[in-house]
């Protein structure tokens, strides 16, 4: 474990080195709204707007305005937590993209969770007998989980789950809508189809990392040397898992990330009111200040997630260095 | 469909019988992909009005809705009579039905009509809310002013005589003055806590994903109090998912079903409600310069070109395949003499005439939307029409966009920036009056932004047939006239004639006293949920 | 959806040796041998040769619809696999769907391979500044997971076969950059390099005998890592209505368009998911497969 002190520095470090990635994520999801086929204005306006919406939209968004600057207006008012308002809804952005985000959060969650599980467990079992048949079968199940298009298995799990045996709900986040939920059974009813679903592509990535981590790790030769000197087997298990979980974990960090971010053909097939399903909407509404504070709001997300996984895994192994 | 109407007739039957202690949720799936806005003029079109309109609001005219065999007309709703001034026919006088409240407890009079007409048509009245302007303005374009004469009367003006005006105001939900001013005038905040005079009061709601309603108790008309619980609706744009929802037990009617899951909806115990209703799915052209559309040859030629009993085993038997804009049993039908039917022959020799063949191809873009209220299935019946007009050589790409979406483009007209070039749009109307049915759309003065003539079509001769309507007070003076512009929509080929939609629903049979009007709107009072 | 793993896990360790051209006769051997590649390698050569040679493979034409023959199961004497909701031959359209499905899986990923490989070699080789410039940029494309980004672009650009092909490249791109970068560095330091430096050979000799012919191994096997991501990606870009438009066939769309036909032929509603699911997986086996014979222990 490196020292607080050592820590701090690091991560302040990469906070530094982050600040231009921020800028430049914000740059493209600005640039969006400009490289829409058509007036920039007349994708932040609905069709039928009266005169007096255009001008007032004209000034607020400054489109007569060179580039630069009116890129330097939207990156102030972001900065101040206006993300625009939704042309279908009329509600703000920021308070539609909130409140997806937190249903989103807890459908990734869930999925990386059990992703992780099994994915561990087919990649410990291939990398510990690998070349046996053993390791065949479980390398190809995760090969499976990453060669699946993810929203067809959901919905043919829909077909038997939902429709044939009436087991499991098809749609949605509990019987009274996303605002109240809980963990509870009823609750865990609805996110088990879409969380398995999801789940399947971090699987197979987990499983095929692990696998390699696993394999590495026993193939050097100070375990070799560890054996001969009559360590029990289980004592080379244990050296291996802490040696496998600080990257393994990262994985599973990164893993959370691309959910969050990739979430919107599974959400869609359920309709699970999270930013994937509100992504959906604003496309085919033609939604652009939706569009843009959606995607604005889930990279910045994923950058945090990447600095904390990548500050955490140095923290746990300071041997693991990043340029 | 004999024994569906059977069923229905058997249910309403025992209802009327007595249940006066019959309670339970009734979860509704719909297909509009958002809950419609809950201010009063609601939005999504006519699922918007049936769900969100007419539950929580009335207008000065509603809908009769209690009968599935007679066709459904305008009856008093907020206004218990109206009559127009014999001398100047631009002068309307309604009377306002006594003691009404609205949710909240304050009174509905008079000065209640004018503050919502204000909320619509002036800009510079506190209560003005552009979203709701965009949706209501377009519906009362004859109306010039109004004021309230005293508490119980009003009085409206319109811009030259038009018979269609309690058509029009039928559209108009009122909302409250005194929740707007409760609620600091900020409509954001009447959304989430409404109030109208309807037989429903919004109790929950969550963007995007349910609305709650409970009856009111104190609902004007004794006889239209909701027997249920609970109304819950949900959205469900996706037609898989809705039917999904259903079989799953995951609500208990969902609105347009899948024709192709039809046969197995059935066979799970699940009933399809289906009744004629004035409804028109269409293609509407523009006609702006440059549009292939001018030429009447190629307009025939697309109409010719449509295997519409092909397409109507497409969608199960749930339609009615079109001879005209109206459906044929519609009392304004008339005696047109272009015959709408399938001959591909006759479409390519048009075509050929029009100076169109593989030397000189024809090739166009057609605006659609992927669900909808009235739009039935987009994807299939456009894929369908796209193949048949392929077939006799017009070659159509689609840009496909949302319902709310679609709506929008169309309010803002076919030369708008939002249209992408493309020369006609699908759309499904309402034909349950002369306005919506059949002036809106080519009156040389609607074009946008005043009307909806999307495709900015001007005949004189049509015009002057629409203003003799207008001064037809005269209920039979006004259907033949009324014949007559529909013999001159088809004859001339205005549209794509395609289909008339049967407005199907699946509903479980735990469902009771439900009565399928023949409207686009539907009453949920009688409803009631068996155990 | 992740480009298989985390990068830095994925960078392949180079061989000790220079490399000569013993080495890729030595990783074609070992390929061969590998049965499960071999297996991979016969499919998608089959799926591709169907694709290309489909005018003539095909039973019927993919076009051609007929409402009474809509939806047909499985095993009918006229479809073999079944007919789709406007009752056009299954068959005819999945080996027409290929040659979409392909191209939008293959296109991105060769264009993303030359784009990358250039900037990434150049970035490595040359180092220093502009090293970190170039990089730093690929970062900020790195900010955003590949779905979302695809989707971005695509939303924001419209449906459409070219603005799929182009948002997809653009997401691969600095993935492929990253890993170009990273080999090319790894090389520079290497002996034989420094050699030929100090022995005043100029940049582009260097890069041409020494860098190209070791780094574009590595990336190459890379790239074909993205191919099934690639696939599935633009399936589901027309699954969502933004890739490919009605009547085309391809294997994204035809999930989309035969969603509801779920309830009355399941099976031939599945069909496309299953050739996606096929072509996609005996992708990553070659390209596992390739990684192993190239990694000489």
């Amino acid at each position: 474990m490196a020292s607080l002190h050592a820590m701090l520095i690091y991560t302040l470090k990469r906070l530094l080195y982050v600040t231009p990635v921020v800028i430049g994520v914000s740059i493209i999801c600005f640039l969006l709204v400009h490289i829409a086929p058509g007036d920039p204005l007349s994708a932040v306006l609905p069709a039928d707007a009266t005169q007096e919406l255009v001008d007032q939209m004209r000034a607020a968004y400054g489109f007569d305005k060179p580039l630069p600057v009116q890129y330097a207006l939207w990156f102030w008012k972001v900065l101040h937590g206006d993300l625009g308002t939704s042309i279908a809804t009329g509600r703000s952005v920021a308070s539609e993209v909130m409140r997806a985000v937190g249903n989103t959060l807890i459908l990734a969650t869930v999925a990386t969770v059990i992703g992780f599980t099994f994915g561990t467990f087919f990649g410990f079992v291939a990398g510990y007998f690998r070349g046996s048949p053993l390791d065949k079968v479980a390398s190809l199940v995760s090969v499976l989980g990453v060669s699946v298009p993810h929203y067809w298995l959901g919905m043919v799990l829909v077909i038997i789950f939902s429709v044939e045996l009436n087991w499991l709900p098809p749609t949605g986040a509990g019987p009274d809508g996303s605002a109240a939920w809980r963990p509870d059974a009823e609750h865990l009813r609805y996110i088990i189809l879409p969380a398995i679903t999801m789940s399947v592509i971090p699987m197979g990535v987990i499983a095929r990392t692990v696998r390699a981590l696993v394999a590495d790790i026993l193939d050097q030769e100070f375990v070799h040397a560890l054996r001969a000197k009559g360590l029990r087997e289980f004592g080379v298990f244990r050296h291996v898992v802490t040696n496998a979980a600080p990257t393994a974990l990262a994985v599973m960090g990164l893993q959370l990330g691309y959910l969050l971010g990739g979430s919107i053909l599974v959400e869609t097939v359920f309709s699970w009111p999270g930013t994937g399903f509100l992504l959906n909407a604003a496309i085919f509404q033609r939604d652009l200040p939706l569009l843009q504070g959606t995607i604005l709001v889930l990279a910045l997300f994923f950058v945090a997630l990447n600095l904390t996984v990548d500050v955490v895994q140095t923290g746990l192994d300071p041997r693991i260095k990043r340029t | 469909m004999q024994r569906v109407w059977t069923t229905i007739a058997g249910i309403a039957i025992t209802a009327l019988a007595g249940n006066a202690l019959a309670q339970g949720t009734l979860r509704i799936g719909m297909t509009a992909a958002d809950i419609p806005l809950t201010t009063g003029q609601t939005d999504n079109g006519g699922e918007g009005m049936r769900f969100m309109g007419y539950t929580v609001y009335d207008g000065l005219v509603n809908w009769d809705l209690s009968s599935a065999d007679k066709a459904s007309d305008i009856v008093p709703g907020l206004a218990t009579s109206w009559s127009v001034d014999a001398a100047d026919k631009t002068r309307w006088t309604f009377k306002i039905r006594p003691g009404v409240t609205f949710h909240d407890g304050s009174a509905f009079r008079a000065q209640s009509v004018v503050w919502n007409l204000e909320k619509l048509l002036n800009d510079k009245s506190p209560q003005y809310d552009p979203r709701q302007s965009a949706q209501g303005r377009s519906r009362i374009p004859a109306v010039a002013s109004y004021h309230a004469i005293d508490d119980a009367t009003v009085e409206i003006i319109t811009k030259i005589p038009d018979a269609t005006l309690p058509y029009q105001l039928a559209w108009i939900m009122m909302s409250s003055p005194a929740q707007f001013e409760k609620l600091g005038r900020n409509w954001d905040a009447f959304a989430r806590i409404p109030s109208g005079t309807g037989p429903w009061k919004l109790t929950a709601f969550v963007p995007r994903e349910r609305a709650e309603m409970a009856p009111n108790t104190a609902y004007w008309d004794k006889r239209r109090v909701p027997k249920l619980d609970k109304l819950v609706l949900i959205p469900l744009p996706e037609a898989n998912a809705r039917i999904a929802a259903l079989r799953s037990g995951q609500v208990d009617w969902i609105e347009a079903p899948a024709p192709d899951a039809v046969t197995s909806l059935t066979k799970a115990g699940f009933i399809i409600v289906t009744n004629s209703y004035p409804h028109n799915w269409t293609w509407h052209f523009s006609r702006i310069p440059g549009s292939l559309w001018n030429d009447i040859r190629v307009r025939k030629a697309a109409n010719l070109a449509v295997d519409r009993d092909g397409m109507k085993e497409l969608m199960s038997g749930l339609m009615i395949p079109a001879k005209g804009v109206v459906p044929p049993d519609h009392q304004w039908f008339g005696h047109p003499r272009f015959n709408v039917t399938y001959d591909p022959a006759q479409a390519k020799k048009l075509l050929t005439e029009a100076g169109y063949g593989p030397n000189k191809p024809i090739s166009t873009k057609v605006l659609i939307s992927a669900s909808g209220s009235g739009q039935m299935q987009p994807l299939p019946m456009n894929e369908f029409l796209q193949q048949s007009l392929a077939e006799v050589g017009i070659k159509v790409e689609f840009e496909v966009v949302e319902w709310n979406t679609l709506i929008n483009i169309w309010r803002a007209g076919a030369k708008h920036d939002n249209v992408h070039g493309a020369t006609a749009i699908n759309f499904s109307y309402s034909v349950q009056d002369p306005f919506l049915g059949l002036i809106r759309h080519v009156e040389c003065d609607l074009a946008a932004p005043a009307g909806t003539n999307w495709g900015y079509y001007c005949d004189p001769e049509m015009d002057k047939l629409l203003g003799e309507i207008r001064n037809a007070f005269d209920p039979a003076e006004q259907t033949k006239l009324l014949q007559k512009v529909h013999e001159k929509y088809v004859d001339d080929a205005l549209f794509l004639m395609v289909a008339h939609d049967v407005n199907p629903r699946a509903i479980s049979p735990k469902v009771k006293g439900f009565v399928q009007a023949r409207s686009w709107f539907q009453d949920f009072s009688p409803i009631w949920m068996a155990k | 959806m992740a480009a298989i793993t985390d990068i830095g896990l994925d960078v392949p360790r180079l061989p000790a040796p220079r490399v000569g051209r013993g080495y890729w006769a030595g990783v074609g051997r070992r390929l061969l041998r590998d049965p499960v590649a071999v297996a991979a390698a016969i499919v998608i050569l089959a799926i591709v040769l169907a694709a290309v040679f489909a005018p003539w493979v095909a039973p019927a034409d993919p076009y051609r619809a007929s409402m009474l023959r809509r939806l047909r199961p499985v095993g009918d004497a006229l479809y073999p696999l079944g007919s789709d909701e406007l009752g056009r031959d299954m068959l005819s359209r999945i080996i027409y769907g290929g040659r979409l499905s392909l191209l939008m899986g293959l296109l991105p990923v060769a264009f993303a391979f030359i784009a990358g490989s250039t900037i990434g070699i150049l970035a490595g080789f040359v180092g220093g500044r502009v090293n970190t410039a170039i990089m730093r940029t690929v970062d900020v494309f790195f900010a955003f997971p590949s779905v979302l980004l695809a989707i971005a672009l695509s939303g924001a650009l419209g449906a459409g076969i070219i603005n799929a092909i182009a948002s997809l490249t653009v997401v691969f791109t600095p993935q492929v950059t990253r890993i170009a970068e990273s080999v090319t560095t790894q090389i520079r330091t290497r002996d034989y390099v420094e050699a030929a430096r100090a022995s005043g050979a100029g940049p582009l000799a260097i890069i041409r005998v020494h860098v190209l012919g070791n780094v574009l191994g590595p990336i190459f096997v890379y790239a074909t890592s993205l191919i099934s991501v690639s696939m599935i990606l633009a399936s589901g870009l027309s699954f969502l209505g933004l890739g490919s438009k009605p009547p085309e066939p391809e294997w994204g769309l035809m999930l989309n368009t035969l969603r509801t036909a779920i309830y009355v032929q399941p099976m031939v509603a599945a069909l496309p998911g299953v050739m996606i699911f096929i072509t996609s997986i005996s992708f990553n086996l070659l390209s596992d497969g390739l990684r192993s014979a190239m990694e000489v222990k």
